[in-house]
């Protein structure tokens, strides 16, 4: 009921009382509020305490790893972190992202918020960035975390606590296009099943090259147009996942990580797009 | 007067206190009537190969490599630690580690640049089954075509097989690549003039012990220095006590019959005149004198 007051005050603050298109500023302006409530909304349900278990499992395998690693600690703290970094943000873009939605019209805040002048792809943008804003503080702290425990291991300076970091920006590029996808899907279906579906854009998207070569290998030209199809219409996460050779000292080039980060804007404007589009079609009047 | 609420999360307390003493309890129970796994069981080959891991993985690929290797790690701890002898990591032959090879396999198809587990299959593999040695040290060269290391460590594995030729060539090749040390190319040469000499042992274990991360590697690496030291200790104290014996007409009695001769060679003494091995434990004198073994307590490898 709090979260739901809290809602429509912000809406009703930021919102004009007349129903003329309004101004581009206002409409950022009113992006901003959702997006801030979005994170408040995160915060207050608790979605960060991940980080305490983060904390924990990097502290462990920092004080514990070296008798475990036969002189590999430094590596194993690496995948450790990064890949603890990607399941724990897959895990809140899932969760956090096929509520952000339908929470709203469960509790039929979204009635109020619609009353206002406020545009439905506003709505959703403010939503989905909310959301990259609590994952980008989850991120941020994660990274941090990987580092100074590299720091500990490595008793001193490490290089390979900066060389994490275009690695960590991939990663967050990664969640950001699974918070988009999370969201398309919780436009239009139950949180559930929003969740199983993008769970397996999550799997599917690591299987890309596999889903190329499958396209290749069949006979039938349908078939190959429908792999082909799926390969270029689901989300390549393996253009992000740079983890394992981070672990070796090894960052991926600027031209590789400015495409994929291409890769990601494109994709993440199509989502929302199209998210706009079938949120556009529900009725809420 | 406890009022009703307060009552009720006593009992709860109460409940979940003894629950879990009563699950601790079970769990100790049942651990200990729990039959010992069957050997075979035990010993199962791995299920998934390393390629189909690698793809279900996830973009974790890494991390599963991380858990093969520290598995590995875990897998030759314990069979050593069971063992009542006291096995050298470089000769594991006796404690049927048959899992040791699909392990290390599976963490390098799951990181191909990790080198460690091409080190450690390099050292202790060729004590088991060296084809599986050579084919793991092979698929790193293939992988990492530019790391002089994976020749040093095919160079090890042919060279512990008395194959010289081989184990230069593998010296060999890997001097040829850019960032290689000098020592490659001289290491090509001595193995080919005398492989078998201790003082290419030598040379061997003290480039494997300045170049290693794993401290399991370098411990392995310092005993076989240590023992390259006791044979040459030993050889020395021999000729001492030959050449007593030809002097005398009989063997030594004690350390002190011949202790001028010892520290004249140059060798320590402790101070009823034994010599002391390179871990400062006395040598033992054997068969009536004639000859020197290591004590049982030293930290040499006997073998």
């Amino acid at each position: 009921m709090e979260e739901r007051a809290e809602t429509v005050a912000i809406t009703d603050r930021d919102a004009q009382p007349s129903t003329p298109a309004p101004a581009r500023t206002t409409a950022w302006k009113r992006v901003v509020s959702i997006a801030h409530n979005t994170f408040r909304e995160a915060v207050r349900d608790r979605v960060l305490y991940n980080l305490v278990l983060f904390v924990l499992l990097l502290t462990g395998a920092s004080v514990f790893i070296g008798e475990l690693s036969g002189g590999q600690e430094r590596k194993i703290i690496v995948d450790l972190g990064l890949s603890a970094m990607l399941l724990f943000g897959v895990f809140i873009a899932i969760f956090v992202g096929v509520g952000l939605v339908y929470k709203e019209i469960e509790r039929r805040t979204v009635y109020a918020i619609f009353a206002k002048p406020v545009g439905r792809g506003e709505f959703l943008i403010g939503k989905y960035l909310g959301l990259c804003l609590t994952l980008l503080v989850n991120v941020l702290v994660m990274g941090a975390g990987v580092s100074l425990a590299l720091l500990y291991v490595s008793r001193g300076w490490d290089p390979l606590a900066l060389r994490i970091w275009p690695a960590i920006m991939l990663i967050y590029v990664e969640l950001m296009i699974l918070t988009g996808v999370a969201l398309l899907f919780s436009c239009f279906s139950s949180p559930a099943l929003s969740a199983l579906l993008t769970f397996f854009v999550f799997i599917i998207g690591h299987f890309s090259s596999d889903l190329k070569g499958l396209a290749s290998s069949m006979g039938s030209p349908a078939a190959r147009w429908l792999f082909h199809g799926l390969y270029y219409l689901l989300p390549n996460l393996a253009n992000f996942s740079f983890i394992t050779s981070t672990a070796h000292g090894q960052m991926p080039t600027a031209a590789h990580a400015a495409k994929a980060i291409l890769y990601a804007i494109v994709y993440i404007g199509v989502i929302l797009a199209a998210s706009t589009l079938v949120f556009s079609r529900r009725n809420f009047k | 007067m406890m009022n009703k609420g307060t009552a009720r999360k006593g009992l709860l307390l109460f409940v979940v206190f003894v629950g879990l003493s009563t699950v601790v309890g079970l769990s100790r129970l049942m651990d200990s009537h729990r039959p010992a796994l069957d050997a075979q069981i035990e010993e199962e080959q791995l299920y998934i190969n390393g390629q189909t891991v690698k793809r279900i993985s996830l973009g974790f690929n890494g991390l599963a490599a991380d858990w093969y290797w520290m598995r590995s790690l875990q897998y030759v701890g314990r069979k050593v630690l069971n063992s009542p002898r006291n096995i050298q990591l470089d000769d594991l032959g006796p404690l049927n580690v048959k899992l040791l090879a699909p392990l290390l396999d599976t963490a390098t198809t799951l990181d191909p640049e990790f080198m460690e587990p091409y080190e450690y299959a390099a050292v202790v593999l060729p004590g088991v089954n060296v084809e599986d040695a050579i084919r793991i040290a092979r698929k790193g060269i293939a992988a990492n075509p530019s790391s002089w290391r994976l020749y040093q460590h095919l160079g090890y594995i042919y060279w512990q097989q008395k194959d010289f030729k081989a184990a230069s060539e593998a010296y060999g090749e890997g001097a040829l690549l850019s960032g290689a040390p000098h020592w490659m190319e001289a290491m090509k040469a001595q193995m080919l003039v005398e492989g078998g000499s201790r003082s290419t042992a030598r040379q061997i274990y003290e480039r494997m012990y300045q170049e290693t991360d794993d401290p399991n590697v370098r411990e392995m690496a310092r005993k076989r220095l240590l023992q390259i030291q006791s044979f040459e200790d030993r050889d020395m104290i021999r000729r001492i006590l030959g050449e007593y014996a030809g002097h005398e007409q009989g063997c030594a009695s004690s350390w002190k019959d011949v202790s001028n001769a010892l520290r004249r060679a140059g060798l320590s003494l402790d101070a009823s005149g034994a010599p002391l091995d390179p871990t400062n434990t006395p040598y033992r004198m054997v068969q009536t004198g004639c000859d020197v073994d290591l004590d049982l307590r030293s930290e040499v490898p006997q073998k």
